[in-house]
């Protein structure tokens, strides 16, 4: 099934093919959009339905865009599906996260190279043993920008959850032990940080042979700095990987 | 007492911090014949260790046996007497259609489908190989001119449930996750890389693993893959010195 309106246009982005690039950034918050798009040459707002918002523009003269996926594994799923069907196939999730490893400081950046399924959209796609990880050549590519932003960053698991207060207030719940046990497994694992949508993000990108990373700026226990140096080493990573497709001889647009 | 490893049997000294890692102990003295002034250590039940050099740095190889459980063990107990960098090396089957026997697959993370990993972590975390590993032996299969890809292993815990799925009471539930493998894109299917990976990520060490798939046409010679390992390990050596600069 084709889940496409009459205006042949994508059920929930509202995305039809032209409207996006290969290359798409997914922030969570559909208010991170704009200030995003402002990092592209000519950004234009392409579509805003629910919490899906869009904006197209031009990086080294290729078409990228940027989508916010809302909270969670279950509306980014939709995002990722329905971007794939009008022709992205290389993602960058961009947001922010919190600190598993103590060591962290606020501001520093998470280069994400693979994600533990804690959520439930991913099960509808893959049996649980199957990892959800990041593409290698976006982790590369993250890795060389945030070298030139001059971030402080670091390359490693995050956890993604379904239940924001399960993680920040797990005393409250029924399943508390359960919480906080598995959260001390994440913490010894050696995952960097916690968010919300990168596994299921991670594992429909192996299904449908496209590529996905992330990039999070981490809180920690002091107060957030401003996300400039995040979303600049993002675009940064865009950047990256559209010199190196282009060096390949790979499509870029 | 002796301050010998239970099973491996061996103590701080005996092996460099790099160790590649064969399930089979009769490929240890193969993959050793690639060391300088290779010595074999000492043999204690599937576990055989030879230690050589490479340009001048220590480099070790010892067998896991079959499975993650045995692998597991070698890990803990090479991890205590000293070694942080390992690559698993072997033969495995490949899942995706086009595979070509003799193709090398370069391992970047693993399906958890076996029972000793979960004794380590529950099952939702991920199983990935060190990224640097990944990238030196992507190198090196650059520099050897050998076809290869990289991407997901099945690590699973029967042979013969993969490969003769239909004599298994549970044949529907290993035919129905062998395409669910396929179409997550998964490229070959081997017994030990998952628990390595995760035992690697809690100790923080390094792990990544480099196979030669069984795929269409005659299986060949495994020196190919051998050589491929160990210009990863000289990749990884220089790596790691420029990182120290």
């Amino acid at each position: 099934m084709q889940m496409q309106g009459d205006n042949g246009k994508q059920y929930h982005v509202q995305l039809e093919k032209g409207d996006v690039g290969k290359y798409v950034l997914l922030p969570g918050d559909p208010g991170r959009c704009e200030p995003i798009s402002r990092l592209f040459d000519e950004p234009r707002l392409v579509a805003s339905n629910r919490e899906y918002t869009t904006y197209t523009g031009y990086l080294d003269g290729v078409k990228v865009s940027v989508t916010s996926t809302g909270i969670g594994c279950p509306s980014a799923a939709i995002a990722l599906e329905e971007l794939v069907m009008v022709g992205a196939d290389t993602f960058i999730r961009v947001g922010t996260s919190g600190h598993i490893q103590k060591d962290i400081k606020s501001g520093d950046l998470a280069i994400i190279s693979a994600a533990i399924r804690d959520e439930g959209t991913s099960l509808h796609y893959m049996p649980i043993e199957f990892p959800a990880i990041a593409d290698i050549d976006l982790v590369l590519a993250l890795q060389k920008a945030a070298k030139k932003t001059g971030a402080r960053h670091r390359t490693g698991i995050s956890q993604s959850k379904d239940s924001f207060y399960g993680q920040h207030e797990p005393e409250r719940m029924g399943v508390a032990q359960n919480l906080l046990n598995r959260w001390k497994a994440w913490e010894i694992g050696g995952a960097l940080c916690s968010e919300m949508e990168a596994s299921a993000i991670f594992v429909i990108a192996s299904m449908l042979r496209v590529r996905a990373a992330g990039i999070m700026m981490v809180h920690a226990t002091e107060p957030m700095p401003p996300l400039d140096i995040l979303l600049e080493t993002a675009v940064q990573g865009l950047r990256e990987i559209i010199a190196e497709d282009k060096a390949n001889g790979r499509a870029v647009n | 007492m002796s301050l010998k490893q239970h099973h491996i049997q061996l103590e701080k000294g005996d092996v460099g911090r790099y160790v590649l890692l064969p399930g089979d102990p009769g490929r240890c003295e193969v993959i050793a014949k690639h060391l300088d002034n290779a010595v074999h250590v000492i043999t204690n039940r599937e576990y055989v260790t030879y230690t050589g050099y490479l340009d001048g740095v220590k480099v070790s190889v010892t067998s896991t046996g079959i499975g993650c459980p045995s692998a597991a063990i070698a890990v803990e107990e090479l991890v205590r007497v000293g070694a942080d960098t390992f690559i698993r090396v072997g033969t495995s089957g490949g899942i995706q259609p086009g595979t070509k026997s003799g193709d090398l697959a370069i391992v970047s993370a693993a399906i958890r489908d076996e029972g000793t990993s979960s004794h380590y972590m529950p099952m939702e975390f991920p199983a990935i190989a060190d990224l640097e590993i990944v990238s030196a032996l992507r190198r090196a299969a650059q520099i050897k001119g050998v076809r290869y890809r990289v991407g997901i292993t099945q690590s699973k815990d029967s042979f013969y449930g993969e490969v003769e799925p239909e004599r298994s009471a549970v044949s529907e539930k290993l035919l129905d996750r062998w395409r669910a493998w396929e179409i997550g894109g998964a490229i070959c299917s081997e017994m030990e890389a998952s628990a390595i990976f995760i035992i690697a990520s809690m100790l923080n060490v390094r792990a990544g693993g480099i196979m030669a798939m069984h795929g269409e046409g005659e299986f060949g010679s495994l020196e190919p893959l051998i050589e491929t390992a160990i210009v990863g390990v000289r990749e990884l050596i220089k790596g790691d010195a420029d990182a120290r600069r």
